[in-house]
């Protein structure tokens, strides 16, 4: 049993060692120096990155994917952009492009298959209609045009991106080197090109040291993947509580334990990821959407953390878990946008600010959805555990109370300073702009539970449901009101999550029915109760 | 809960009974509800009504009108914004000496409470007294005036001196009552024939089409009310038909609209007016010059990095000469009011800065401070409690 004691943290120094592997450099592809070439810096979207990152970017633009298969093997950004650099014949056949939208299909006498990648050179000889149907689209204001209007922009804008790219000189390089750079590659000759990559470099760092070897620490980050890693063992980590549900007592406390070990890992992994960003790009946690989404699931799990350690049943870990991989979801298909670490707009571009009311104002989102996963867990426990437990859905409700009170400390703040923030930059407190709504939302959401708790209009159960509908405004502020369009936040517009928020509503308006609804079991199987299930009671009149 | 007196009597029962339905919780939740039904129903609307036409239908309005499609008339259908507020506000400053004791565990919410009627009072103040203005600067002009951004006013300059103008300002309120008003300062009368809010001017089409215009450029157009606009990005065109009379002797009728640039002149007794409809003037006891205006691009993009305005700020009466760099989260305030970089035109070469006058711009900071240090203190009473009550059972079977 001596043994058993360290499976925790046997379970989580493994999911650590896993993350890091990443780190490691890694060996030369069919004899190239990829990464050599990958680290050299280049200035784009007025930022100094490395070529990786630049592929990266591109290439998730324009097929949603940061690596791909060609030819029966698993080509990186890296490569592709060389091919397209260097050898376009070979560039154009690979299927570069990915197309959903039918009616684009169409115009390009493309059929509808399970297959939805197309190369440079089917999309060739359409071109010309291409920009003709484009240029009419784009005369159209991007809030008026249809899905066919959006679709064919969007496609003619990743065409133009696909031809920049194609472009791309890394910074010092002069044309005499670049050509005999791209001459090895065309020739996939990798001694030749690897000299010219070894010169390059030294070249660079010459230059400019501090740019080489930012794009070098880059360049780690990008193939890290922290967050894809943190993903991972956040997974594992629910996993291994499911475990603990299903199997013996004995196992229980072991299997519960090796889950807030892979947690604790996943969460050094997101926190590394985290602080990573903060020192590349040189700005506080949260500078966009996609940032926010990175930063609200790290503040979840280790407000999760915390619960686990106070209350000490599983909820905390399965909370703290699944918000920690569902924010993690959510980052990574909102990273599709291309560059993640762009430049701020004059606006925004106020350190203390982004410090102060965006990371307070982040938190209290955190906070309001972790109560709501407290209401989630809340609902589905009622309706699965084996007897009516009392005590588990007051623990539960006193959890959620906690982060309820949290939040709404933290959305109070962080809307206030942000008006303090509009009243300093352009001298209006409050201006009812869209996100600022969607805050006040928040803060007014949660002292309304908080009032009808003290009230004793709620109790566990309404609590809990209320929690639930708080996870619905949330994202409607933290999404939502990008969709409007209109305002001074609209810096995120999207449509295409239009429909994943409207699923995520309607699930969350589902569990709330279900939170509400009488017990599963309740009828059917008679139990010996146990004595006052105070949880249960109909809530009593007012007592004001 | 500690009750102030035993009351005695009908009147002082149901008085009782009134103030505690003012304090009651359930009022408070009702209000909040209300309140966020508002503020989603408002951004809503910003879609379709611009945010100043949204802002005005449900928050700074007593009650939410509904226009019954198909028939003339509205129905209110919730409470405003403004009463909402109000009731709110009675809700806590009446919670707070009926039902909160003063004690040292409630202290938090004391502070939180405290905290929250300051911002509500300073939004009170700020929709009372703020004063947005706009300062338009081209570089190397020097400007002593500010414009509002929403607000006319009809012009009556007295041109006679090339040296020194003579304006006198008649405020839209005025002229859109339609009536007689003297122009202050001068032996002028205006008579106000039509106002429009929101007008189109097009040429008049034949002599047969009547004009009330009989003099200036108005005898060749006609104006046609328009419905006023509601969207941020559009302006009113507001016209007005006047008739100046002086000594009883009228000099015609005068179509003035801020759609005509050019002025138009008559003479009186050898003096020289000119009328114009121009947006509202505030004239300052200093000037603004502007030196440079920048407007920085990150490298190899469009993205903007900063805007910033270099002026300076002349102010004679006190002697005062300084250049000023206004950028972007960073205003300057001087003489009570904040000047914002907000705006740029004319190729980089025209910088207009938002001018703020809000007598009750600090409320919210303070606000800010109590409301923050009263959940926090609340909080941390509350979980010192709820520890102490998780630890109890430990000690006593320890013990």
């Amino acid at each position: 049993m001596k043994i058993a004691k360290f499976i925790p943290w046997i379970a989580g120094g493994l999911a650590l060692a896993f993350a890091s592997a990443a780190l490691l450099p890694p060996a030369k592809v069919r004899g190239f120096d990829l990464d050599g070439f990958a680290g050299l810096p280049v200035l784009e979207g007025g930022r100094s990155k490395p070529l990786d990152s630049l592929a990266r970017n591109a290439l998730l633009v324009i097929r949603s994917q940061q690596s791909f298969q060609f030819q029966g093997r698993s080509l990186g950004a890296d490569e592709w952009l060389l091919d397209l650099l260097f050898r376009p014949e070979v560039s154009d056949t690979q299927a570069a492009f990915v197309i959903n939208d039918p009616d684009v299909l169409g115009l390009l006498g493309l059929k509808q298959s399970s297959d939805r990648y197309f190369a440079f050179k089917t999309l060739e000889p359409s071109l010309a209609e291409l920009e003709r149907q484009a240029t009419a689209a784009q005369a159209v204001e991007a809030q008026a045009r249809t899905r066919f209007e959006r679709a064919i922009v969007n496609l003619f804008e990743r065409l133009v991106l696909f031809r920049k790219t194609a472009e791309t000189k890394a910074d010092g390089a002069t044309i005499d080197q670049w050509t005999r750079l791209g001459r090895a590659w065309a020739a996939q000759d990798a001694v030749i090109f690897n000299s010219v990559v070894g010169e390059l470099q030294t070249q660079a760092k010459a230059a400019r040291p501090e740019l080489v070897q930012k794009a070098e620490r880059e360049l780690l980050f990008n193939r890290a993947q922290p967050f894809y890693a943190g993903m991972i063992i956040y997974v594992l980590a629910l996993l291994a509580l499911f475990a603990s549900w299903l199997g013996k007592p004995a196992w229980l406390a072991l299997a519960q334990r090796t889950a807030l070990g892979l947690l604790c890992a996943g969460a050094l992994v997101h926190t590394a990821g985290l602080t990573a960003r903060i020192v590349l790009q040189g700005r506080p946690p949260v500078t966009n959407l996609y940032s926010s989404a990175i930063f609200i699931g790290w503040a979840a799990v280790l407000i999760g953390i915390l619960l686990e350690r106070i209350y000490r049943r599983g909820f905390g870990t399965a909370v703290a878990a699944s918000s920690g991989f569902a924010s993690l979801i959510i980052a990574h298909h909102l990273a599709s946008d291309g560059d993640t670490m762009e430049m701020m707009r004059a606006v925004l571009d106020s350190n203390f600010w982004l410090a102060t009311h965006v990371v307070t104002v982040t938190i209290g989102y955190s906070g309001a959805f972790l109560a709501g996963a407290l209401g989630l867990a809340y609902a589905a426990w009622r309706h699965l555990a084996p007897r009516p437990d009392p005590a588990t859905g007051k623990t539960l409700a006193s959890m959620a109370y906690g982060v309820i009170c949290f939040a709404l400390f933290f959305s109070f703040v962080g809307t206030v300073l942000g008006g303090i923030w509009a009243d300093q930059s352009w001298g209006r407190f409050w201006g009812w702009d869209p996100k600022e709504n969607g805050a006040l939302l928040i803060v007014l959401w949660n002292a309304t539970i908080l009032h009808a708790r003290w009230g004793g209009f709620v109790r566990v159960k309404g609590l809990m449901a209320m929690a639930i509908f708080g996870n619905v405004i949330t994202s409607l502020s933290w999404f939502g009101v990008n969709m409007l369009g209109v305002g001074l936040h609209s810096y995120g517009f999207m449509d295409s999550a239009f429909f994943a928020l409207s699923v995520f509503i309607g699930s969350q308006l589902l569990a709330l029915v279900l939170c509400l609804a009488p017990r599963r079991f309740e009828r059917r199987v008679k139990l010996p109760r146990p004595a006052a299930p105070a949880a249960e009671l109909p809530q009593p009149a007012a007592a004001v | 809960m500690p009750r102030i007196k035993p009351s005695t009597g009908p009147w002082a029962r149901g008085w009782t009974r009134c103030l505690d339905a003012v304090a009651s919780l359930k009022l408070t939740i009702a209000c909040l509800v209300c309140l966020m039904v508002l503020v989603v129903a408002c951004t809503l609307a910003q879609v379709r009504m611009g945010t100043f036409g949204a802002v005005n239908a449900y928050i700074r309005s007593a009650l939410v009108w509904w226009q019954v499609p198909g028939l003339g008339f509205q129905l209110p259908v919730f409470p405003g914004g403004l009463t909402v507020g109000a009731v709110l506000l009675a809700n806590l400053v009446v919670a707070q000496g009926r039902r909160l004791e003063a004690s040292w565990r409630k202290s938090g919410l004391w502070l939180v409470h405290a905290g929250l009627i300051l911002l509500f009072v300073g939004e009170f103040v700020s929709g009372a007294r703020q004063v947005e203005m706009q300062l338009a600067v081209e570089e190397g002009q020097t400007v002593a005036f500010l414009e509002s951004p929403r607000d006319l006013e009809l012009a009556v300059t007295d041109v006679t001196d090339p040296a020194r103008d003579e304006v006198h300002g008649i405020p839209e309120s005025l002229l859109a009552h339609e009536k007689m008003i003297a122009v202050p300062g001068t032996p002028l009368s205006l008579r106000v024939e039509r106002y429009f809010q929101n007008a189109e001017l097009s040429p008049r089409p034949g002599l047969e089409q009547g004009s009330l215009a009989t003099a200036g450029a108005g005898t060749s157009l006609v104006a046609r009310a328009l419905p006023p606009v509601s969207r941020d990005d559009e302006r009113d065109l507001r016209a007005v038909y006047v008739e100046p009379i002086a000594a009883g002797k009228s000099y015609g009728t005068w179509l003035v609209s801020n759609a005509l640039a050019a002025p138009q002149t008559f003479t009186h007794e050898g003096r020289s007016y000119t009328l114009s409809l121009r947006q509202r003037r505030e004239y300052l006891p200093y000037s603004l010059t502007l030196k440079k205006f920048s407007h920085d691009l990150y490298p190899g993009t469009d993205i903007p990095k900063n805007f910033s305005s270099l002026v300076h700020l002349s102010n004679p009466a006190h002697g005062e000469e300084r250049d000023v760099l206004i950028s972007m989260n960073q205003p300057l305030r001087y003489a009570g009011k904040a000047f914002y970089q907000a705006s740029f035109g004319k190729n980089d070469t025209l910088s207009i800065l938002q001018v703020v006058e809000n007598p009750g711009w600090l409320l919210p900071y303070i606000s800010c401070v109590l409301v923050a240090a009263g959940l926090v203190l609340h909080f941390a009473l509350s979980l010192g409690r709820s520890l102490r009550r998780r630890q109890a059972p430990l000690f006593a079977a320890e013990a």
